[in-house]
């Protein structure tokens, strides 16, 4: 991250030689300043200021090295945190089987849609607290 | 799992990017009929249901902040002192009298005769409102799940899983009431 933000430093620095250069020479070449150009590269490089700037301090925030700047480093150390996902739960079937038979209760009879609801809220039920019964009560 | 449920997000940005093209389309091909319709809503009462909405979003984040200090009851009576369950508690009551207020509106425009059939004005309110008030509704019963994982754990057991789900059903929140927001607008103000 120092060196995204040193490089970002440098693009500020570049951009506003390049806004005082463009204005002075538009202004030697038509006799007026080019207004539109001289605002846009200004203007650049106060995005690129900016960035620097945020980076600077999330650096400074963040107290060490990000694995990814590191040369000793391995890929997993950059890992985000992935959440929990069950290997073998049923109950997704059943969700999607039971908006299955509403949706076909929608086209062919209604009264099926009202059984679908049942099984939808048992799966519905089921799904989210597979891991806060039984065995997994904690 | 956060980053899952902001890329469904997106996808539900597309459906109701959808759904205020209809309502566009349908009121450029008919400006009269909409605004005769539109000057039939009641401003004020909705205004203040969407106040209710917006103020139940800031409510459900202030119950992010506690599961994420890992708070999952409160200590004490005050605020300051809630945990993530009391907040949510609040985030679904706020949410439930928007509902209510809804349906509350819908029955007074269907008694004005304002209806889903009526003219392309009422298919385009209600297709839009409706679609919206039925994600709010998901969205009740998804706090009343998260509530429920709050309770089944002990209270020195609540972590980061049941942090997480406080947490990505705070988004669909936010989410709902954001369009929320642009509905109010494009319905109620830009008349």
């Amino acid at each position: 991250m120092r060196v995204n933000s040193v490089m970002l430093w440098i693009l500020t620095v570049f951009f506003a030689l390049v806004a005082v250069l463009y204005g002075v020479w538009t202004a030697i070449e038509y006799g007026h300043l080019e207004w539109v150009g001289t605002i846009a590269i200004a203007l650049c490089g106060v995005l690129t200021g900016f960035v620097a700037f945020y980076l600077d301090r999330v650096y400074a925030a963040q107290g060490g090295e990000l694995p990814e700047d590191r040369l000793d480093s391995n890929i997993d150390d950059g890992d985000a945190e992935l959440g929990f996902f069950s290997p073998w739960s049923w109950w997704p079937i059943m969700v999607a089987a039971s908006l299955t038979l509403f949706m076909l209760g929608l086209a062919a009879g209604f009264w099926m849609s009202f059984i679908a609801v049942g099984i939808l809220v048992i799966s519905l039920v089921g799904w989210v607290y597979e891991y806060y019964r039984g065995l997994f009560a904690r | 799992m956060a980053v899952g449920t902001i890329v469904w997000l997106g996808s539900e940005v597309m459906f109701f990017a959808g759904l205020f093209a209809i309502y566009f389309t349908l009121r450029s091909t008919s400006p009269e009929l909409w605004e005769f319709e539109t000057n039939r809503l009641n401003f004020p009462f909705a205004l203040g249901n969407t106040l209710i909405l917006v103020a139940s979003s800031f409510t459900c984040q202030f119950g992010v902040f506690a599961a994420e200090r890992m708070q999952a009851r409160s200590t004490g009576w005050k605020p300051t002192q809630w945990g993530a369950a009391e907040w949510f508690f609040l985030t679904y009551a706020m949410g439930a009298i928007f509902v209510a207020g809804q349906i509350f509106e819908y029955a007074t425009l269907v008694s004005e005769g304002i209806s889903l059939s009526s003219n392309a004005y009422g298919s385009a309110f209600y297709l839009t409102t409706g679609f919206h008030g039925i994600h709010v509704t998901a969205g009740l019963f998804a706090f009343l799940f998260v509530i429920g994982r709050i309770f089944s754990v002990q209270k020195r057991n609540f972590g980061h899983r049941e942090a997480t789900s406080a947490i990505v059903v705070s988004y669909y929140w936010h989410f709902v009431d954001v369009v929320w927001i642009g509905l109010f607008l494009v319905i109620y103000v830009l008349k």
